[in-house]
């Protein structure tokens, strides 16, 4: 299971203290997906081998408008691992799903944002995947933790019933605001998911790092072509 | 009171809760206690607070290091809301605050052998150079904490070269 998340200097934590955090809380790995405006700098190789964690590059793109957006994800896409848009308004949330470049739509439900049957459709066509943003859940209280709840329950059922991909994750910015696979599938649970829904959700993330590693590499050519061992000169 | 007759005890669970603080955060038993019982409250209700009951038996916090561990009592059966529950206290008196349940056991005493005192709570103050200042940092264990102007930021020993780190306070 992977947990995303925002490093310093998006975050307060470096991505190797979130690792290292991570790892003890028993996540497979962590992907990084600082706003393309604040990156941080890290060797993944380093950190994935000094605590035994998959660390993912990523990025978040957070535009202003469409154009700005698909500019963004153009120039990302060939260097990031995993490329989200940051969803919370009409226009960006049916920007992400129309773009198949576009990995997952984070927080959707956020701020003006809302999903209907339109969006899962052409989500699931694109293979984007909505992001189930328990951040709110986790840190917040009263009746603005109650509407956060009803709108993911919301995204539950529209998501469901077109079978659209999605992947969970706590958003945490340092190493504090972890919490262990356990614990958000419990919390999941009271909040009217099921266990393997959660995890589902959060394993999500690794296999959308080996599919994009797997066409990134130099073997893959393109789909059903890719580079065999009987490529060595004689 | 005379003692109730065993098949009529409640049965409990004990969860080993472990925190982690910025340095210098001061967190009581009592602070935690209280969040333990809102975030039940919050999250379960009335009625689903008050079965879990979410009492903190043992609270050890060393405020230097920003680290401690708790044992909470749970009624049998409730351990997955408790632990749901518990995820979701984010700060104690309004320190930010990380949890984690590192074991459910039957017993006190197995719950503090299996799962209390694992974790090296010896902390050292050292110069480091973070974002090309030199800081204060509290280091545990490879975690470094580095006390910025209002703030921290939490940073491991792997994001600094030697000439960066390996220099104590002098």
């Amino acid at each position: 299971m992977y947990e995303a998340v925002h490093a310093h200097p998006d975050g307060d934590s470096t991505v190797a203290r979130l690792a290292k955090t991570a790892a003890d809380y028993g996540f497979d790995g962590v992907v990084v997906r600082n706003d393309s405006s604040t990156r941080a700098e890290f060797d993944a190789d380093e950190i994935s081998a000094a605590y035994d964690v998959d660390v993912v590059e990523g990025v978040e793109i957070n535009a202003d408008s469409v154009e700005q957006a698909s500019g963004a994800v153009g120039n990302y896409r060939t260097d990031e691992t995993i490329v989200t848009v940051s969803g919370g308004s009409p226009t960006m949330n049916r920007f992400a799903v129309e773009n198949e470049k576009v990995d997952v739509l984070a927080h959707p439900m956020t701020d003006s944002g809302d999903v209907n049957h339109v969006l899962a459709k052409a989500a699931a066509e694109n293979g984007v995947r909505f992001e189930f943003d328990l951040s709110g859940v986790l840190r917040t209280h009263g009746g603005r933790r109650v509407r956060i709840i009803q709108s993911l329950r919301k995204l539950e059922d529209i998501i469901g019933y077109y079978d659209a991909p999605y992947v969970v994750s706590a958003t945490p910015r340092s190493h504090l605001e972890l919490r262990a696979p356990r614990e958000l599938a419990a919390l999941g649970e009271q909040i009217g998911f099921s266990k393997p829904f959660i995890e589902e959700g959060l394993a999500e993330w690794g296999h959308l790092a080996d599919r994009n590693r797997r066409i990134q590499s130099e073997s893959f050519i393109e789909p059903g072509v890719k580079r065999g061992r009987y490529e060595e000169e004689h | 009171m005379k003692h109730l007759p065993k098949h009529l005890r409640p049965r409990w669970r004990y969860l080993a809760v472990e925190l982690e603080c910025w340095p210098d955060s001061s967190i009581d038993r009592r602070a935690f206690q209280r969040e333990c019982w809102y975030a039940g409250q919050n999250l379960l209700g009335d009625p689903g607070g008050a079965r879990a009951d979410l009492s903190v038996l043992q609270f050890d916090f060393d405020s230097t290091a920003g680290v401690g561990e708790a044992l909470v009592k749970v009624r049998h059966g409730w351990s997955d809301e408790a632990r749901a529950a518990i995820a979701c206290i984010d700060a104690i008196d309004g320190e930010p605050v990380g949890v984690r349940v590192s074991g459910i056991s039957g017993t006190i005493r197995a719950a503090e052998e299996k799962y209390l005192g694992r974790r090296g709570q010896d902390s050292e103050e050292r110069h480091v150079v973070f974002g090309n200042e030199e800081r204060v940092a509290v280091v545990r264990d490879g975690s470094v904490d580095v006390r910025l102007d209002a703030a921290f930021a939490g940073t491991t020993d792997l994001d600094y070269d030697d000439s960066d780190y390996d220099y104590d306070l002098a």
